[in-house]
């Protein structure tokens, strides 16, 4: 079996949408929660803040009361101290000051912008729209409140957003106030909301890591199941193709056998039937008609018609007097058939391996003497049967030209019915080795030794046979 | 001795029939009961029965197909030649390649004769095999004036083979001769033809060659 590409492509896909989802998810939530936390962190500090201001704003009524309060004082001396005073009355360095207003919005004190004193601001706006002044008034005379404002800042130089505080001197209709800029708990929030940024970012990162190392993963284990797949499956191929030529040989040993033992015989004995006739009619003293000649010629004819298609189909002398004897023989044929001389060394003892290995190495030679008579232009073949202690080497041997064995391995030409045998001697756990030059092509093909017949069960046989005529 | 009497009494010769083919057995009888000269005392279908007969019949020649069975006819021809002097094996087969003819003449068959020969060629076969000639067809002669035959070189018989293996596993001369039901001097003469084939002459080395062949398991 196959790991489909289909489903391969639905696991890559599965993948990428679940961490889509989890990204989505993890970015949603975190941005909630820095949310969240953002604005706890705000509130805090803008109550801090407005502390900060009640503090500061109490210590100022507390500094200017004395002067306020004491009746001894002419009003308006009076009114002067405190609004110097309040001029003094800085904190926070450049930013922390007090300011004061009459209830009709008349600038009374303003320590950092002095232009203001004297002059009336009732209908002063902000770039929102807001009238500051009137606002701040209202916050005092209602008892003291905070209002957020947009207003210039002195240390920065420009309008920025404000907390501001009002109280209201009731004696004297003025509206005493401060502020703080808020410009700090801004930037706070910022650097948090940048850093809970790039900690999404981070995850985004992280999350695209783990989703393409899972499809790395994926597809490499998709890979490895794959090619031991293949493996495997090429491998049963193999075997089920090697399995279909051992059926094919025996088949064709099978119809060889019955063609040479069974058919060819019944015509012999026909035929000999007919001379028997031939040979009453004679004794009689009759002459043997023409049709009877006949018969007995085109009987002969079949006859050799059958032989030889059945030694086409499977050398019988392969099976009665073993491999070598059947080399030789085909070495004759082939050059009674191309003229190229071949010369057969074997040994000197025989029936050494099973039928299926005797006919495999037979049909290498035979493909090979097939592929020297098309290709090579040789004029001489060596074909050579050893044994050694390993087991038996076959090797073949030619002059020719050679080929070039990678290319033809490519090209898959000529070289396809040797690579075929190459997979039969390997089925029956033979070496297989082709080497090719311009001096010429040489086949080498080992048969181990375990795959020898038991010489055993042949000399049982012989045994029996002897035995039996003693008896 | 008795072929040499039938052919100056002009005895008949008596033949054996070894072929695992009954029609090809009756055609063939009937053909040579044409001719006076020859009798055919025995059909045998197999290697395996064809010695047994041959020693009860002791016909002058034994007509021998070579595929059949269990025993096929050159093995069995080896096994008869060597008990059986007096009887002359004519191979009678379809097969007509050399290594056939040469194996069956190392085997010691007297004569090759194709089954598509006539069945007069076959009855001269007979009779000159009888008389102690050799015959072989037309083509088959041919094909060994191209390639005469060594009797001492080359590729051991079955019956060598055997006795090589039995040499190799340590039995003595007189043991294999027991064994395989022949004479001491016959195996002492595959002793000298098996030495002689594969140009040995020590024990250590004929076992090494058997073991290295595989004749017999380590």
């Amino acid at each position: 079996m196959f790991f489909p590409k289909r489903l391969f492509i639905i696991a890559i896909i599965q993948v990428l949408l679940t961490c889509f989802v989890i990204f989505l998810f993890v970015s949603q939530e975190y941005r909630e929660l820095s949310e969240q936390s953002l604005e706890t962190l705000e509130e805090f500090l803008i109550e801090q803040k407005k502390q900060e201001l009640v503090n500061y704003t109490t210590l100022a009524v507390s500094t200017i009361i004395p002067i306020y309060k004491n009746k001894k004082i002419p009003l308006a001396q009076a009114k002067q101290q405190v609004a110097h005073t309040i001029d003094n009355m800085l904190y926070s360095g450049e930013d922390g000051y007090f300011f004061a207003y009459d209830h009709k919005g008349n600038g009374i004190s303003h320590p950092k912008e002095p232009f203001r004193v004297g002059k009336n601001w009732w209908e002063l706006k902000d770039i929102n729209g807001e009238r500051i002044i009137q606002n701040l008034i209202a916050n005092a005379q209602k008892g003291g409140d905070f209002y957020r404002y947009t207003w210039f800042k002195p240390s920065a130089n420009k309008p920025l957003d404000k907390l501001g505080y009002s109280v209201y001197l009731k004696d004297w209709n003025w509206m005493l106030g401060t502020g703080v800029y808020l410009d700090d708990v801004n930037n706070k929030l910022n650097k948090l909301q940048q850093s809970i940024d790039s900690h999404i970012y981070k995850t985004q990162k992280l999350i695209l890591f783990i989703a393409i190392l899972s499809i790395l993963i994926l597809f490499i284990f998709g890979l490895l199941v794959n090619l031991s797949q293949k493996k495997k499956t090429d491998k049963k191929i193999n075997e089920l193709s090697q399995r279909v030529i051992d059926m094919q040989e025996e088949e064709r040993r099978r119809i060889s056998r019955e063609l040479h033992d069974g058919i060819v015989q019944t015509l012999v004995s026909i035929k000999y039937s007919l001379e028997a006739t031939g040979l009453f009619l004679t004794q009689t003293k009759q002459d043997k008609p023409q049709p009877l000649i006949d018969a007995e010629s085109s009987l002969g004819g079949a006859i050799k018609e059958i032989r030889r298609i059945s030694h086409h189909l499977h050398p019988r002398i392969l099976d009665e007097l073993g491999l070598s004897s059947a080399l030789e023989n085909l070495a004759v044929e082939f050059y009674e058939r191309t003229n190229i001389e071949v010369i057969v060394t074997k040994p000197a003892v025989r029936k050494l391996l099973s039928d299926e290995i005797n006919t495999t190495l037979y049909r290498v030679v035979q493909e090979s003497l097939t592929n020297i008579e098309k290709h090579s232009r040789a004029t001489q073949v060596k074909i050579c049967i050893t044994t050694g202690k390993d087991g038996l080497t076959l090797t073949i041997k030619d002059n020719g030209i050679g080929f070039n064995t990678k290319v033809e391995a490519k090209k898959k030409t000529c070289g396809i019915g040797l690579r075929n045998l190459a997979e039969r001697v390997l089925y029956h756990r033979g070496n297989f080795d082709c080497t090719s030059s311009n001096k010429g092509t040489k086949i080498i093909v080992k048969i181990p030794k375990s795959h020898f017949n038991s010489q055993k069960s042949q000399t049982a046989d012989s045994n029996k046979a002897i035995k039996r005529d003693k008896a | 001795m008795t072929t040499q009497k039938s052919n100056y009494n002009e005895d008949v010769i008596t033949v054996l029939l070894v072929d695992d083919h009954p029609m090809v057995q009756s055609g063939l009888s009937a053909c040579l009961s044409y001719y006076p000269d020859v009798k055919v005392i025995g059909n045998v279908n197999d290697g395996q029965f064809a010695l047994e007969k041959a020693l009860e019949l002791q016909p002058d020649v034994i007509l021998m197909d070579i595929s059949m069975p269990t025993l096929n006819g050159i093995d069995a021809t080896e096994i008869i030649t060597e008990q059986l002097e007096s009887s002359k094996v004519l191979i009678f087969s379809m097969h007509n390649s050399l290594e056939f003819v040469t194996s069956a003449i190392q085997a010691g068959a007297s004569g090759y004769i194709l089954k598509d020969t006539s069945s007069e060629e076959v009855y001269y076969a007979i009779k000159a095999v009888a008389s102690g000639k050799k015959y072989y067809s037309s083509s088959i002669t041919q094909m060994l004036i191209e390639n005469p035959v060594k009797q001492h070189t080359g590729k051991l018989t079955t019956r060598e083979q055997l006795v090589l293996s039995h040499i190799a596993k340590g039995l003595s001369s007189k043991e294999i001769a027991k064994e395989l039901a022949i004479s001491f001097r016959t195996v002492e003469a595959h002793r000298r033809n098996i030495k002689s084939k594969l140009k040995i002459d020590t024990l250590a080395e004929l076992i090494r060659y058997a073991v290295n062949y595989g004749l017999v398991e380590n």
